[in-house]
């Protein structure tokens, strides 16, 4: 396993007391004000646990959310498809990876920017297989070249089978969730193996704090019941689904995701739920854009979660920008590195551009350039004995070089050294073909994936993961 | 003649002023002004141009909340004086608008409903979740010149298709005209479900629907 944890003092938005506050304020939204809940199950729950209940709407007591909060595990592994712990959610650790479902991509080989096809799926999955700084996959593309209603078992299947690192799982539907477990509890060798070593953690987006709808409670009730990961995403978008300002925005998107927590340990004590470790933030009132890189999306909600202590999905590495260009580095970079630097555990939105909507391949390599330098730059520093050389330095005296000691030779390697960035002389640059950020992260892309090979499935695996698409297929009657 | 009072009227809606736009509406009454006149070339005609502010980034959404919050402010000072002397605003077109089954996302959806009604259309606002007949069902009922469909999710959309199939099922296409909006539709989209038109935002939903309602008259001119 990596070792993913951030060093240096801890960066925070929310100073002393601030996120006591904003968890005051939620359960004061959901004693007053409540919430709605499309789906009668969750409301039966909460009932008999002693919330009032009218119809759909639900109040739910500070003790009941005292509870659950006290329920709720700390921590969360993720292991990897071959059943090696991989990711561990907890404290102040830092994982990156891609985000999800972008409607176009921009070919890094054309520069067009079109509807994906599966071949671009499985292309990008195969990347992030191979990039040496991304942690999990998340399924990059919609595949325009298959069918809308199940192309979420299509992505499932491409990322099992195209990828060992763990997989954060998208569905549109109860039913398109429960095909893509099913295709995991095949590789892990049935519910319990997956259980025990859960490769898959599930993202579950949550229409408003305070109005849940039947698909995602159902989901989440269905997760809880079986003791899989995942993660209960509401968003809030100030001056819109909340009101504009960061503190409110946060409140009340903290009483939806009180709400998921309340339900999860209602459901199964212990259930591993992981909650935003991002949000905050507001729409774009001029573009009525929901933007990804703005100032507050990245640090008051990952020192909430810290305050909380619950294991957390952020969000960092895309761009509001439209090509891979320097809006695009810019913004991967401070967001990526706030986040880091908060504590921001499982990041997703690598390679994302045109906020979310378009994604890009060689935007994904810059960023996993920029992640390897944030964990160089956040590494505790080794002050061992060894490392010091206090031996050497007096050995060599006040004019000893040190290109050649046994101590360098042995450890120039342990420095970051950049796999895009250019350090070259202007000669140098040139000689080589004086191409810029794009053109070399193109180039990087096309090389790792020529080179690349991802570990195949078992054949039984494989086969069992196909007739599930294949089921989900006949009964789309395709 | 009246300029500088429409152009009060017109910049109160600019600066998002209920105050002043009460206060030139009050003004316009007492000189004479036929409150249609003062609708038509004051008050919308500075909506108009928030609307194309905004569309070209040069105001806020706000902005806009606030132009139809003054324009509220001064329809209710003149539609007294407006059932004195039996004026009736001119409808620009009958509209039904809602967002799909299964998607309950309603803010552009308002957003489209806002601008139209304050652009002088008669807007009949379904909600959310709304099924396909219910469309089908308001759009007779009302005799609507447009339908409009949001739909914000992916999965969603499709319920776009089965609007336009069911209003030409019932055959009332292409009498009615449908509309179709929200974060995932795109032109081509529209296209491909036989829709009339779609659009990218608010502003461009008022356009939209002024075109299509030019178009349905124009054979009766010819």
């Amino acid at each position: 396993m990596r070792h993913a944890v951030i060093g240096g003092v801890p960066y925070s938005r929310l100073e002393s007391g601030a996120s006591a506050r904003v968890h005051e304020a939620a359960l004061g939204i959901l004693e007053r004000t409540g919430a709605r809940l499309m789906e009668p199950r969750a409301v039966r729950l909460l009932a008999d646990a002693g919330a009032r209940t009218d119809g759909d709407r639900v109040w739910i007591p500070r003790d009941l959310v005292t509870w659950a909060l006290s329920a709720a595990p700390r921590a969360v592994t993720l292991y990897d498809r071959l059943g090696h712990p991989a990711i561990e959610l907890g404290g102040r650790t830092w994982y990156a990876g891609p985000g999800s479902d972008c409607l176009h991509i921009l070919d890094h080989r054309t520069g067009a920017r079109r509807t994906p096809s599966m071949a671009d799926l499985r292309e990008g999955i195969a990347l992030v297989d191979a990039l040496p700084n991304l942690d999990f996959i998340m399924s990059l593309f919609i595949p325009g070249d298959v069918d809308g209603r199940i192309a979420d078992r299509h992505q499932m299947a491409a990322m099992i089978d195209g990828t060992t690192k763990p997989i954060v799982l998208v569905s549109y539907e109860p039913s398109g969730m429960e095909d893509g477990l099913a295709m995991a509890e095949a590789v892990a060798g049935g519910p319990e193996a997956l259980r025990e070593r859960p490769f898959v953690a599930t993202y579950i987006n949550v229409t408003r704090a305070l109005l849940q709808g039947e698909s995602e409670l159902r989901k989440l009730l269905w997760l809880a019941e079986r003791g899989y990961p995942f993660l209960w995403i509401p968003v809030t978008s100030g001056g819109t689904t909340g009101p504009v300002t960061v503190g409110a925005t946060l409140a009340l998107n903290t009483a939806g995701v009180l709400i998921g927590v309340v339900l999860s340990q209602l459901v199964r004590e212990g259930a591993p739920i992981v909650i935003p470790g991002f949000g905050g933030d507001g729409l774009d009132l001029m573009t009525m854009v929901d933007p990804y890189c703005g100032p507050d999306a990245c640090g008051p909600a990952v020192a909430l979660a810290h305050w909380y202590g619950l294991p957390m999905f952020s969000l960092a590495g895309g761009s509001d920008g439209k090509l891979v260009d320097g809006q695009a580095a810019a913004e991967a970079a401070l967001t990526l590195l706030a986040v880091a630097m908060a504590g921001g555990q499982l990041t997703h939105d690598c390679g994302y551009l045109e906020s979310g909507l378009t994604g890009s391949l060689a935007q994904m390599a810059v960023c996993d350039e920029i992640v390897g330098w944030i964990r160089a730059a956040t590494a505790p520093v080794d002050l061992s004995d060894e490392a010091l050389a206090v031996d050497d330095i007096d050995a060599l005296g006040v004019e000893g070089s040190f290109l050649e000691t046994d101590h360098t030779l042995d450890r120039f390697r342990d420095r970051w050294y950049p796999s895009l960035f250019e350090r070259g002389t202007y000669e140098g640059w040139r000689s080589k073909g004086g191409m810029t950020l794009e053109q070399r992260a193109a180039a990087r892309v096309d090389a790792l994936l020529s080179a690349h090979q991802p570990r195949p499935l078992e054949p039984d695996v494989a086969a069992a993961v196909r007739a599930i698409v294949e089921r989900a297929e006949a009964t789309a009657g395709l | 003649m009246y300029e500088d009072l429409l152009q009060a009227m017109r910049a109160s809606i600019v600066d998002g002023d209920q105050d002043a736009a009460a206060e030139a509406a009050r003004a316009g009454l007492e000189a004479g002004m036929d409150p249609l006149v003062a609708i038509d070339e004051g008050y919308v005609a500075g909506l108009s141009h928030v609307g194309s502010c905004f569309s070209t980034g040069e105001m806020y959404l706000p902005d806009m909340m606030l132009a139809a919050r003054a324009m509220k402010a001064a329809l209710a000072v003149l539609e007294p004086a407006m059932a004195e002397r039996s004026a009736v605003r001119s409808i620009r077109g009958r509209v039904v608008i809602g967002t799909v089954k299964g998607d309950i996302h309603e803010i552009g959806k308002n957003l489209v409903g806002t601008m139209l009604s304050a652009s002088g259309f008669e807007v009949h606002d379904l909600g959310v979740d709304v099924p396909v007949e219910t469309f089908v069902a308001k759009a007779r009922e009302v005799g609507a010149d447009i339908v409009g469909v949001s739909a914000l999710l992916t999965t969603t959309m499709t319920g776009q298709r089965a609007v336009v199939q069911a209003l030409s099922d019932a055959g009332m296409r292409p009498g009615v005209k449908v509309i179709v909006g929200g974060a995932p539709v795109t032109r081509a989209w529209a296209e491909e479900i036989g829709a009339d038109g779609y659009s990218e935002d608010a502003v461009g939903a008022v356009a939209l629907a002024t075109r299509l309602m030019d178009a349905a008259v124009e054979p009766a001119k010819s």
